[in-house]
């Protein structure tokens, strides 16, 4: 649990896993301002699992995810080391594990206990004592961001669109900037109407989703993300769902977005957009990430084996 | 022939214009409509919220079971009280219940029709509960967390996107448990209330003849039922159609 650095997101030894299934197995990273991470890897590898971890649409099994330096996994206090440091436990233990550990100096031993503590799950709410209690709360006040705060942050877009069906285009469009926001009516429409005209869909804004087509939709689901004015957009395999004809123009508009300088994750099996547009391809297998490059380095020379396989595939 | 007639015409005037016991029936039939709006009103708020409480828990069971917390305790015993309700109101008659409601629970309340409205709203609640969830249920689950992942909390999304949903999937149901409850009503005449069966029946009570009061009752209800069924298969047909 650190909080120096700069990147829009990071990631800390993130596991997730559905009952036995241990679909990811450890994945740091991190996302800076402004880049764009393309997220590549076979089917079922838990690409899609990653990306939902990232605004807890799933709720991580261990780890920590941050967005802009602000946890958003739930805080678990007892596992910062200054929290562990005050506890009881940690006072009771240390004479006895100095012993065990006579070669180390008083920092370094500290710092084992600490990790000690924090890899047994040792410490107990109910005995730890009221400075430990203060300073867990402060740590909570001062690290963690509401999840709805922070997902107003992240913007998402799904494979299936998901546009809200009982509302029309427009609607869809506002009612998150009006509701979460607090925009009113007149700035929040005239900003969806904009918003869709850059994205070649002025005259939809009165139709409703079940009326329009695959690529439109898509595109109406980045705008409604984007109304928003998130720091950093998610996609998820966003031309997965497409005919083929309709692919080229959503991945227009998210290049674009990309032009603009708008932080994104892209889950896509789309190797031409990750070529042009991508700041850093990320191979994901196993649960874990396999390779990460720049675009050119890593379609050029792939290292690890699975990966040149997965490419000899795909490409 | 001719006798039949006359017969006929005589019991209509015996047992309609005569005392204009016509009257009877409109007043009765009146009442009949006021306790099942007023109950299926009822009836949905409950509903709502049940179904609400009760889908809430069975969605988010696994994730808040594992952390616990005050939450997750209020939550369980709101469920648990809702799965309480369902099983008494849905395991027992609807009679007894209104009998229990008029001289037990509310012994001490003059109003009858209250009492009433009360007592099939509290009764149609337990069966619009389950038709909600169901229809929460069948809402496309990306709906939900599109709303989550723009930043509504778990009400706002209910609230704005999963229930408007909900309500046009279970419309043309929540219709059918509307003339499930008309009919039902026709027992309120137990605890003294003038419904349109009990009309007909002080009708027989006072011209000793059977046929016409309670055969003109079982054609008012079937009328409402059969215009109102009408009504819902029209529905039914637009929203498949529109489709938004
Ligand atoms: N909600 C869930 N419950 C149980 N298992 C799940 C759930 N979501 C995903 N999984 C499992 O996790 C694994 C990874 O799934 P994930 O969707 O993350 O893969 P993916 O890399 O996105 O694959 P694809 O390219 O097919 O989209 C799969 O084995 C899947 O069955
Ligand atoms: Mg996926």
């Amino acid at each position: 649990m650190t909080t120096d650095g700069n990147a829009l997101i990071r990631v800390d030894g993130l596991y997730k896993y559905f009952g036995s299934n241990k679909v990811l197995r450890g994945i740091s990273a991190e996302i800076d301002k402004g880049e764009v991470v393309v997220v590549i890897g076979p089917s079922g590898s838990g690409k899609s699992t990653f990306l939902r971890c990232l605004n807890l649409l799933e709720e991580p099994t261990y780890g920590e995810v941050w967005l802009e330096n602000r946890l958003v996994t739930p805080v678990d206090p007892y596992l910062h080391p200054e929290v562990i440091e005050k506890s009881k436990t940690f006072g009771k233990m240390l004479p006895s594990f100095g012993k065990e550990h006579p070669s180390l100096g008083e920092e370094e031993l500290k710092a084992a206990l600490i990790a000690e503590i924090k890899s047994k799950d040792l410490l107990n709410e109910k005995h730890e004592g009221k400075a430990c209690k203060a300073l867990m709360k402060q740590i909570y006040k001062e690290n963690s961001i509401n999840i709805n705060l922070a997902r107003q942050k992240i913007g998402m877009v799904f494979q299936q669109f998901n546009l809200f069906a009982n509302l029309t285009i427009l609607d869809n469009i506002t009612i998150a900037p009006m509701k979460l926001l607090g925009m009113g009516k007149k700035e929040a429409r005239e900003r969806a109407v904009d918003l869709l005209g850059r994205v070649g869909l002025p005259d939809k804004a009165d139709s409703y989703p079940s009326q329009l087509s695959g690529g439109q939709k898509q595109r109406v689901a980045i705008v409604r993300a984007l109304a928003m004015n998130p720091d950093v957009m998610l996609f998820d395999e966003p031309t997965s769902a497409l005919d083929p004809e309709m692919v080229g123009e959503v991945l227009d508009v998210m290049k674009e977005l990309a032009k603009q300088g708008m932080t994104m994750v892209v889950v896509t099996h789309e190797m031409g957009f990750a070529r042009e547009v991508g700041s850093r391809v990320m191979f994901i297998d196993e649960g874990v990430i396999m390779e990460e490059n720049t675009p050119d380095k890593f379609f050029s020379e792939p290292e690890n084996p699975r990966l040149r396989d997965f490419l000899s595939k795909v490409l | 022939m001719k006798e039949w007639f006359s017969d006929l015409a005589g019991q209509f005037r015996l047992n309609f214009i005569d005392g204009d016991r016509w009257t009877w029936l409109l007043e009765g039939f009146k009442m009949t409509l006021i306790i099942t709006f007023f109950a299926t009103l009822i009836g949905i708020l409950i509903g709502v919220v049940i179904a609400t409480v009760r889908s809430t828990y069975d969605k988010n069971y696994e994730s808040m079971k594992k952390k616990g917390g005050i939450g997750f305790r209020i939550l369980s015993f709101f469920n648990k009280i809702c799965g309480l309700y369902l099983t008494v109101i849905r395991g027992t008659p609807v009679v007894v219940q209104l009998l229990i409601m008029y001289f037990i629970i509310f012994a001490s309340s003059t109003n009858s029709t209250m009492v009433a409205i009360a007592s099939f709203g509290i009764n149609s609640g337990a069966y619009v509960a389950e038709i909600f969830r169901g229809g929460i249920m069948s809402v496309d689950k990306g709906q939900f967390e599109a709303g989550r992942s723009l930043g509504f909390n778990y009400i706002q999304t209910m609230i704005h996107i999963i229930i408007p949903q909900m309500f046009k999937i279970v419309l043309p149901t929540l219709c059918n448990e509307f003339i499930v409850l008309l009919k039902e009503t026709s027992v309120a005449g137990y605890v003294g209330i003038r419904d349109l069966t009990k009309a007909g029946d002080l009708i027989r009570g006072r011209t000793f003849s059977a046929f016409m009061p309670l055969i003109a009752v079982a054609l008012i209800y079937l009328a409402v039922v059969i215009i109102f069924t009408k009504l819902v298969a029209r529905l039914e047909r637009r929203l498949r159609n529109s489709d938004h």
